[in-house]
């Protein structure tokens, strides 16, 4: 495993059995994945895909019937690995009986970080969160926005490596929402920004495709436990039977001429080039598709026209 | 009656223990590995099997060493936020609203009231504790697991082994404080409730005595009942007054004054509670023919802990104790003793059995026979032997008499009777040797007979402080709360908070059981294993009979014998909790010795050294998102 490889999934399945040992559901099947470093990753996919079972996977919160799951060239299963890890559950599971002050305390605690430390990481957190004002009241009289937002806190306590963050838009409003993709597109550049800090790494799940469209690099769509596709977002969106250009530095009498052959057609050109489609167009296509040639891959990310084509898959 | 079980020193315990340990310890982690590993080859096939439990047992032992203080101390302060949170508070408003009522119904009049008074409240304390506990261990876990808030804790560089030490300790912290509390209003409700005084005016009080000039030397008088008793007073000429005793304790007295203008003041009651350190020696018998035998007669009682020994004959009850000195007994040899009784006859029935008590050196073989004695069942008499010995029964040599492979081997092998000569004794010039004395019981009765087993006698030093052993009794109770606790953690880790409060319940009866169950197992019950004792009942065998020999007994012994091997893990993995209390050795006034409390300790560490290693095991290998 590559220093640039900072997640991999090699035949990675997961099988849940009842009581008494038989086969009750194929949650993930053979799943092969590679995230590298700096990449910010979607996990796509819907209910029962197996998005979440993955992350838990990659996180050593169960156990994969066959295959591995690696993180930083770690088995999963290995604790160590968490020192570099930080991880956004789908609700935020946090001890709503604790302030924010001690459940940052505690949570930095648990990465053996030393008491100065651990003030030093709360301050800052709190105060990048917003949370100032509220930094003593205990977590039950949270709102929703604010349980996401301390969550998000205790996730970054440790200035992770690898952010998992799992569905980190729901239940936002749409200021959250914008202020949530903003962090993570900040995460991102940190270290573009001041190359002290480390290259992080995140990988989110989500239901909302506008927002992994926004922040993700990369993506994977998984349906029925299968990945069905993989790629880069622009290529994966791209409509490759439409050409679309965008000139610069086009002579004035070259331009003319374009336009008088618009013209000369009743046209207006205000652009050409290849149009994109909405991910959410691509997403419904790929499940559809799955749905009518089950176990079959869907190839290719780019299409062939508004309604359809193939991404490059790789 | 407090021991009832042979004593054996902490240091010839302890080797013994430890190896016992170890070997439960090896077969029941050879057991899980052979069963993980079954699982494992059933689940991946045998060769994964074999790299699966080989790399689980090496990162367990790994997470078992390399433990991080400061991780298992927030662990530890979250598990006592989290019992705050869940209301235990409630748990010491409930001992409260207890000890009102009982404040309400405990009998003050009764024959011994500290009995009564400390019995209730280590009890009650040791319920209210144990059930904090239980619920506190066995749900906690589970409800993490549940709400999910473990995940968020698992994804963070923490060990199960930590999780599981952290959630001990938090919930130890917890119930020692509230045990602690608990303890100060426990004496201090015992003290107020025992306290009370008497009256005692001038007409109660009369003079006796010689007459000194126009004054009497002494003055006697009787207390007002309180609480269903009176005292005796005995005044001196200089005012120097104090009670006689009476239920267990006595007062001191203020006399201002004197003569019929005198005024008296009857102070707290005295000695009440106590501590009484034994010195417990070692037990033997002799036969009626004077020979030395290891057991006495059995009775009949099935019940073989004492052993009896003939009336009218040279039969005698034999305790040798070792380091008898002036310094721990310098005004003679004070002792207690309660001696069973067996009545061939019934003789006067209500009357008690005569016996007489000797001391004897072990080496010269002198013995003086000091007092006579009236043995009634399950009363305690106490004796003073003297310094110096004036008056006494008999006085003579009596050699120790043992049958060896080589005939009768008697000590002192040349008596010499001109010891015997003497009218005055003194202790430790006659009696004692390099620190050694016996002393002997015998019962003078025919047709009767005397019973004892080694802690039946035992020399009385000073008294040990009594707030010391009240706080060993709490001691002995804060040990089961951490056992519960042990046990509900590790039952958590892989069931359900109700399934593991059930399971955990489980362990505690059956530890309460667990002694009855080992003897069980080795088969030092009569009547056999359970599907014995059933085919007795359904033939009406009794339990002594032989049965007959046949295909379906042989069947049901061997089935028994498997059954056995059963009982004898579970009686082998589950700790007595009955033997970890001390509340009777405080409430019958004895001194919990620092031996017992060391050896119960190591007892408690012996079981949770395990307990964490399992409980660490089981949460490594469960899926917790699952």
């Amino acid at each position: 495993m590559s220093e640039e490889t900072v997640v991999k999934a090699e035949n990675l399945t997961k099988v849940y059995r009842d009581f008494w040992g038989r086969q009750k559901v194929r949650a993930l099947k053979a799943l092969n994945l590679e995230i590298r470093r700096n990449e910010v990753f979607g996990l796509l996919g819907p209910n029962g895909s197996g998005k979440t079972t993955t992350m838990k996977l990659l996180l050593g919160l169960l156990h994969p019937t066959s295959g591995r799951a690696l993180v930083f060239g770690r088995e999963a299963a290995d604790v160590t690995k968490n020192e570099r890890i930080g991880y956004l559950p789908e609700e935020s599971y946090l001890y709503r009986f604790l302030n924010a002050e001690e459940t940052l305390d505690f949570y930095g605690r648990l990465f053996n970080m030393s008491g100065s430390e651990r003030r030093r990481r709360t301050a800052e957190l709190i105060e990048l969160m917003g949370l100032g004002s509220a930094k003593r009241r205990q977590l039950r009289e949270y709102s929703k926005g604010m349980t996401r937002r301390i969550g998000l806190a205790q996730a970054l306590i440790n200035d992770p490596e690898l952010i998992l963050l799992d569905e980190p838009t729901t239940g936002l409003d749409p200021i959250g929402t914008r202020r949530m993709k903003d962090l993570i597109l900040k995460l991102k550049h940190e270290h573009e920004e001041d190359p002290k800090k480390r290259p992080k790494t995140i990988v989110m799940c989500s239901h909302l495709l506008a927002d992994v469209q926004d922040v993700c690099d990369r993506i994977g769509i998984l349906h029925q436990g299968e990945l069905k596709e993989l790629g880069a977002v622009d290529s994966l969106l791209k409509v490759r039977d439409v050409t679309e250009f965008r000139v610069s530095g086009l002579s004035e009498a070259g331009r003319e001429q374009v336009e008088d052959a618009i013209r000369a057609q009743n046209g207006e050109l205000l652009s050409s080039g290849n149009p994109t489609t909405t991910l959410e167009e691509l997403f419904l296509r790929v499940i559809e598709e799955s749905e009518a040639h089950p176990g079959r891959r869907v190839h290719g990310g780019g299409s062939d026209n508004a309604k359809g084509g193939s991404g490059d898959g790789s | 009656m407090v021991v009832e079980t042979p004593i054996v020193p902490f240091l010839t315990w302890l080797p013994w223990g430890i190896l016992y340990w170890l070997f439960v310890v090896v077969c029941l982690s050879v057991a899980a590995m052979f069963i993980g590993l079954l699982v494992a080859a059933m689940e991946h096939g045998p060769v994964i099997a074999v790299k699966r439990t080989r790399r689980a047992i090496a990162a367990g032992v790994v997470d078992l060493i390399r433990l991080s203080p400061r991780r298992v101390w927030a662990l530890t302060w979250l598990a006592v936020k989290e019992s705050i949170r869940r209301r235990v508070v409630v748990v010491f408003a409930v001992f409260i609203v207890v000890l009102a009522f009982a404040g309400l119904f405990l009998d003050p009049g009764s024959p011994n009231p500290a009995r009564l008074y400390l019995s209730f409240v280590l009890t009650a304390t040791s319920y209210l504790i144990l059930l904090l506990a239980l619920f506190l261990s066995a749900f906690s876990l589970p409800l993490d697991i549940r709400s999910k808030t473990l995940h968020t804790v698992v994804t963070k560089p923490v060990r199960p082994s930590e999780i599981v030490l952290g959630r001990m300790l938090g919930f130890t912290i917890i119930g020692t404080g509230l045990l602690a509390v608990m303890a100060l209003v426990s004496y201090a409700f015992v003290r107020q409730g025992l306290t009370h005084s008497h009256t005692l005016s001038a007409e109660d009080v009369r003079p006796i005595g010689l007459v000194e000039g126009d004054q009497p030397r002494f003055w006697e008088g009787r207390t007002s009942n309180e609480r269903g008793h009176r005292h005796g007073m005995l005044a001196d000429s200089a005012g120097n007054a104090i009670t006689d005793v009476a239920r267990g304790h006595w007062h001191e007295v203020t006399v201002n004054g004197s003569g019929p203008s005198a005024r008296y003041e009857v102070g707290r009651p005295k000695g009440m509670l106590l501590a009484r350190v034994p010195v417990y020696g070692k037990v033997r018998f002799r036969d009626p023919d004077g020979m030395d035998t290891k057991e006495g007669i059995n009775v009949g009682d099935e019940w073989t802990y004492r052993g009896y020994v003939q009336g009218a004959s040279p039969a005698a009850l034999v305790w040798t104790f070792d380091d008898v000195n002036e310094k721990d007994f310098p005004d003679g040899i004070p002792m207690e003793m309660t001696i069973g009784v067996f009545r061939t006859h019934k003789g006067k029935i209500e009357r008690g059995v005569y016996g007489s008590v000797g001391i004897r050196n072990p080496v010269s073989g002198l013995m003086v026979e000091v007092e006579v004695f009236e043995s009634k069942e399950f009363t305690t008499n106490k004796l003073m032997i003297p310094r110096k010995i004036t008056r006494f029964a008999s006085a003579q040599v009596v050699p120790q008499k043992i049958e060896t492979g080589e005939g009768v081997k008697q000590t002192p092998e040349k008596p010499d009777a001109g010891l015997a000569q003497k009218r005055e004794f003194d202790v430790y010039e006659d009696l004692v040797a390099d620190g050694k004395v016996e002393i002997w019981v015998r019962c003078i009765e025919p047709g009767q007979y005397f019973g004892a087993a080694q802690a039946d006698l035992y020399l009385r030093a000073a008294d040990a402080p009594f707030w010391l052993n009240f706080i060993k009794g709490y001691f002995g109770i804060w040990l089961q709360m951490v056992l519960v606790v042990g046990f509900g953690v590790m039952f958590s880790t892989f069931l359900s908070g109700a399934v593991a409060m059930i399971a955990t319940l489980g362990a505690l009866v059956g530890g309460f059981f667990s002694e009855f169950m080992s003897q069980l197992a080795r088969g030092q019950l009569q009547g056999g294993g359970p599907l014995e004792a059933f085919y007795r009942l359904v033939t009406q065998n009794n339990l002594m009979s032989d049965l007959e020999g046949g295909v379906w007994v042989n069947v049901i012994q061997m089935a028994d014998s498997v059954m056995q091997s059963g009982l004898w893990v579970i009686s082998s993995v589950l700790p007595a909790f009955g033997r970890f209390s001390y509340a009777e050795y405080v409430a019958y006034g004895f001194d919990v010795s620092l031996e017992l409390v060391l050896m119960r300790f190591v007892n408690a560490l012996a079981f949770l050294l395990p307990v964490f290693v399992a409980a660490h095991f089981f949460l490594k290998t469960r899926e917790v998102a699952r």
